[in-house]
């Protein structure tokens, strides 16, 4: 996913109308560096503890809610914002390790990381994942953008409901029939 | 191939068929899919999902990214087209490397950032600025080679690699006395003003920063990387990274505060850097990482050095023996100064702090000396800096100042006249004090001032036995008056001098040219620009004649008629007299900034002509001159970007405008920090550049920031406010928000109505902006009253012709339009109309709605053979 339709996709839903791109791309960017410098110091302190992302998007918006970029955003549009981040961090770091294993990356000198391996199947399930929500996106982008948010930023469906500005049962309708379709993409990858 | 509607279709179908049984399903499948066994595939595929685990999607997030997120590992790689050898240390703010290029042979050290990481969207931009980093290129400075990010997003610099010793280390593997140390950091000092002379701040001086290389020559490294940082939101805020990035015992105490950092913080740095040099021991011992911030801040006072050192030397210390009391005490005083709690009382500039130390190495009295001249002297300029700055005075003039002070404070007038000349020491003391001064700074009408004013006057009353420094002094103090806005002192002054010089020299000397000149700039301000002109041109007479040609004050006297008749709006007659003055400023003796300054109002006369190719080109060698002299970053540069940009949005250009105003406010910012007024004054041209591209929700926020910091500055009610305020009210009207239009422009006209005597024309312009306000809530009655009265302001103070009537008599016209009132709005509009046809620089909008207007007006009428005469003159000007 990249930048563009990052601030595009956001920008369709109808509590961001208001808020301008390069607002919307500042708070996209620090969100997606806090989340990464969150997930490095809790593997510092803890390297063992589990990582909740939901935790972290929350550590994030307490972190930035003071931060100018980020005063005008409410704390449910920035979990929003911050499931796209997270999306995108997850998606570059699994393409990352993809290039890593392909030796696609110049210059390296030592290979770096244990079990590479074990992690592949995540890695190939949400490069898997994220193609498939572009092109769910292009059929409907509503279903798409709840998908990210509930599955990338761990909001309820009360929230998305909230967000998006549709009942919660026909949001339910919706999850059932995108992830029934997802699954039969992701089927393909594992 | 899958769309919306088809994917609808699958949807529909799954949610009919899903809770079927198995019999039923199978028979609605067949029903519906009859003929599309693509429907029937996917449908199928649906299910069959739907029945088990999605895998991924339900394996929660929490798994895969604790699985996924353990982020990189630092571990050795090679940083195209660097290969990285081995580690040359750790810091707070992440790991140095060796480094080396085999193809070329060099070698480098990259730092490499932890934790931290740009998102994609901010690492081309941080990549890309390398060429706007402002190269150092200083020997003593440490060049900054490259910056970039890893594949991971983490931010790394590309540096010069040093080989040398810590600042400290270096000076006790050496056993270095006291002046080998001093020596040492003087060259800090000059190294860290050249930086700051280009706007460059460091932000993290500290001994491990500074290496000293075997030949013993000092190298600063890290210079521009805060800077970059800072850029890029990784060290400002206190809250996320910007704590663990400082190093606390050698931060100011603003630093600390999260306050962002200026020049100030860098001299507070370096006199913790000589406290460690002198004493071997920091100033507080006892600062942890994780300290109070707050505690810290406050009440933070520091053990003497020489106290310090005196109880380590009890310990075998030898660094400090030999050194006498009073040398001490001189230490004691340059180290307590540097690092002075309020930023304020610190030494201006690494210079100054540069400067004492040489003095103390001179054996010469200290400039921070409390019982010195120059200390007096200092304190002097430093209350009072205000007025120093303001007058823009030559700094030989300025130095006049100082002395006749220094006759008041010493009695030893003849002493202190000798003093000028010795000016060098005096010029160069002086420029560091008006690096950065600011002539609009301060309220000028503040009472200490005008009271040392007075006193000045009457100083230099008492100086009547030397008739020719009385008379400069009389000049000079005239400026200063003239500056703060007090007219009618400054012309007694100049007048004084001017007669005061006639006794002497006649009425032909190069002083009373140059006094004349003055008085004729004094009559522009005072709107008596008959007056100006004539004498101007007295000025240039009197120079001509009695000089050789390429005498300075001819210069100075043609340049004063230039800019004379450019405020009366000759500007063709204004030009070539400016050329000449650039011509008389382009001899080899003249310095170059006197030449900058003429071709600067050279080019503003040919911008109001409107001949802006000319203006451009013109600025463009102006802009090149104040690079070259005061380095990219500096307020005069920023001024010259500004017209530049003016230029652009002038001619329609608003993408332009908007990339020279952004670039200039990227130095005033940098140069006068965030809450200086004219970094807000670089926000509202920004902004405007941003309204006529239509980009009203990017200008919005600028225009606030704007007003936040001129509230600060000058207090909520001030007419600098007003303007912002009404930036912000005319961005509200044209998005379409007249309601919040309203609330600004109610506001401006408040502020002016304090501000301003009754019937001041700015307080009809926000009459008149309240009113188009109105009509664009379609309060046209509300509306009506805000026009007229807006008219009758502007037609007592400013003319019945003056363009403002005529808009608000075309406004007035349109919101009787409105009401269907068509032959009073006939009235207005074309009364507006007819006004508006009449100026120089009619605005083509304008002209253009009221011929709208009357089109409509005339039709309304019946009187269709105006309609048509005004409806080909609308057709005309689109054509043009």
């Amino acid at each position: 996913m990249d930048q563009e339709s990052v601030a595009g996709s956001l920008k369709k839903s109808r509590d961001v109308h208001d808020v301008d791109r390069a607002e919307l791309d500042q708070v996209f960017s620090l969100a997606y560096e806090e989340l990464k410098s969150l997930a490095a110091a809790v593997r510092r302190s803890h390297p063992s503890a589990p990582l909740s992302p939901t935790t972290m998007v929350n550590e994030a918006w307490l972190k930035l809610a003071r931060t100018p970029a980020v005063a005008h955003t409410s704390p449910l549009h920035f979990r929003r914002i911050a499931a796209c981040a997270m999306r995108q961090v997850l998606v570059s770091e699994a393409r990352r390790r993809h290039a890593l294993k392909r030796g696609q990356l110049t210059g390296l000198s030592i290979s770096l990381e244990e079990g590479v391996a074990d992690r592949t199947l995540w890695d190939d399930q949400v490069l898997a994942l994220d193609e498939a929500l572009v092109e769910l996106s292009r059929l409907n982008a509503r279903q798409a953008q709840m998908v990210e948010s509930r599955f990338f930023g761990g909001l309820e469906m009360r929230e998305i409901a909230d967000l998006l500005d549709v009942s919660e049962a026909t949001l339910l309708r919706d999850w059932r029939a995108a992830r029934a379709w997802l699954a039969g993409r992701l089927s393909g990858a594992e | 191939m899958m769309d919306a509607r088809r994917w609808e279709r699958v949807q529909a179908l799954f949610h009919t068929v899903v809770e079927l049984g198995p019999e039923q399903r199978t028979q609605a499948l067949q029903r519906e899919c009859a003929g599309d066994p693509a429907l029937m595939t996917e449908v199928l595929r649906m299910l069959e999902a739907d029945a088990r685990s999605a895998g991924l999607l339900d394996a929660g997030l929490p798994q895969i990214a604790d699985q996924m997120l353990p982020a990189t590992p630092m571990g050795r790689r090679n940083i195209s087209p660097w290969e990285i050898r081995h580690i040359l240390g750790e810091g707070g703010m992440g790991t140095v490397f060796f480094a080396v290029r085999p193809d070329l042979g060099t070698s480098a050290a990259i730092k490499v950032l932890r934790d931290s990481w740009l998102s994609p969207a901010r690492r081309e931009r941080f990549a890309h600025e390398q060429y706007n980093l402002a190269q150092l290129d200083h020997p003593n400075i440490a060049r900054l080679l490259d910056a970039s990010t890893l594949e991971d997003g983490t931010p790394y610099f590309v540096m010069e690699y040093v080989e040398g010793l810590h600042l400290d280390e270096y000076c006790d593997v050496h056993g270095c006395g006291m002046r080998e140390r001093l020596r040492l950091f003087r060259s800090v000092c000059e190294a860290v003003q050249f930086a700051h002379g280009r706007a460059i701040i460091h932000r993290d001086l500290k001994p491990s920063n500074v290496l000293v290389t075997s030949n013993a020559s000092v190298k600063l490294l890290d210079f521009g990387v805060a800077k970059r940082l800072d850029e890029f939101g990784l060290v400002s805020d206190l809250t996320r990274t910007g704590l663990r990035m400082l190093t606390p015992a050698f931060a100011a105490p603003e630093q600390l505060r999260g306050e962002p950092a200026a020049m100030g913080a860098d001299v507070y740095s370096l006199g913790v850097i000589l406290y460690r040099l002198l004493t071997g021991r920091l100033p507080f011992d006892d600062l942890r990482r994780d300290l109070d911030l707050a505690a810290l801040s406050l009440n933070r006072d520091v053990v003497r050095p020489s106290l310090v050192a005196r109880r380590v030397q009890q310990k075998g210390n030898a660094r400090v023996r030999g050194i006498s009391r009073a040398s001490w005490n001189d230490l004691d005083v340059i180290c307590l100064k540097a690092m002075h709690n309020d930023a304020g009382q610190r030494y201006a500039s690494a210079e100054a702090l540069r400067r004492d130390i040489d003095h103390y190495l001179a054996g010469e009295p200290l400039e921070a000396r409390p019982d010195t001249h120059w200390y007096r002297t200092r304190k002097f300029v430093r209350r009072h800096r205000i007025v120093v700055a303001a007058t823009g005075l030559s700094l030989l003039a300025a130095s006049v100042l100082i002395v006749l002070f220094m006759t008041r404070l010493s009695a030893e007038r003849n002493a202190a006249i000798a003093e000028v000349a010795r000016t060098q020491r005096i010029q160069h003391f002086m420029q560091n004090l008006f690096d950065g001064g600011d002539p609009d700074a301060g309220p000028s009408h503040d009472l200490r001032v005008a009271a040392l004013l007075d006193k000045g006057v009457q100083e230099a009353a008492a100086l009547d036995k030397d008739p020719d420094i009385q008379a400069e002094l009389y000049q000079n103090l005239g400026n200063i008056y003239r500056k703060l806005g007090d007219l009618s002192r400054a012309e007694m002054l100049f007048n004084t001098a001017l007669r005061k010089r006639r006794q002497l020299s006649g009425d032909s000397s190069a002083a009373i040219a140059e006094t004349t000149a003055m008085l004729a700039l004094l009559r522009v301000d005072q709107a008596k620009l008959d007056e100006a002109e004539r004498l101007a041109r007295e000025a240039v007479a009197i120079s001509r004649g009695a000089l050789p040609p390429e005498h300075p004050t001819i210069a100075i006297a043609t340049e004063g008629l230039g800019r004379v008749l450019e405020e009366k709006g000759k500007y063709a007659d204004s030009i070539p007299v400016l050329e000449e003055a650039v011509r008389l400023r382009s001899s080899p003796r003249t310095s170059g900034s006197d030449l900058a300054g003429a071709l600067y109002e050279l080019a503003n006369a040919y911008f109001y002509a409107g001949k802006y190719k000319d203006a451009e080109a013109i600025n463009h060698r102006v802009l090149k001159i104040n690079r070259e002299i005061y380095g990219a970053q500096h307020p005069r540069v920023a001024e010259v970007l500004v017209n530049l940009g003016a230029i652009q949005q002038d001619t329609g250009n608003y993408p332009e405008a908007e990339k020279y105003q952004r670039e200039a406010l990227g130095i005033t910012r940098t140069f006068f920090g965030e809450t200086h007024y004219r970094t807000a004054a670089g926000f509202t041209l920004v902004a405007r550049s941003l309204v006529y591209q239509k980009k009203f929700d990017e200008a919005a926020p600028l225009l606030r920031d704007a007003i936040a910091v001129q509230e600060r500055v000058f207090g909520r009610v001030h007419p600098r406010v007003a303007s912002a305020v009404n930036e912000l009210g005319t961005v509200a009207l044209q998005k379409g928000d007249p309601e919040g239009a309203k609330k600004q422009f109610r506001r401006m006209l408040e502020i002016y109505k304090v501000v301003y005597p009754e019937g001041h024309y700015l307080i009809g312009t926000a009459t008149s902006n309240l009113g188009s306000a109105f009509m664009a809530s379609h309060d046209n009655v509300e509306a009506e009253k805000l026009f007229r009265r807006a008219i009758a302001v502007f037609a007592r103070t400013l003319s019945v012709d003056h363009l403002n009537t005529a808009i608000a008599r075309v406004k007035l016209g349109r919101t009787l339009l409105r009401q269907r009132r068509f032959a009073e709005a006939e009235a207005e509009s074309s009364a507006g109309y007819n006004i508006l046809r009449k100026q120089m620089n009619p605005s083509v909008t304008w002209l253009n709605s009221a011929r709208a207007d009357l089109v409509e007006i005339y039709g309304a009428l019946g009187q269709t053979e105006k309609q048509s005469a005004i409806r080909l003159q609308l057709a005309q000007a689109s054509n043009r």
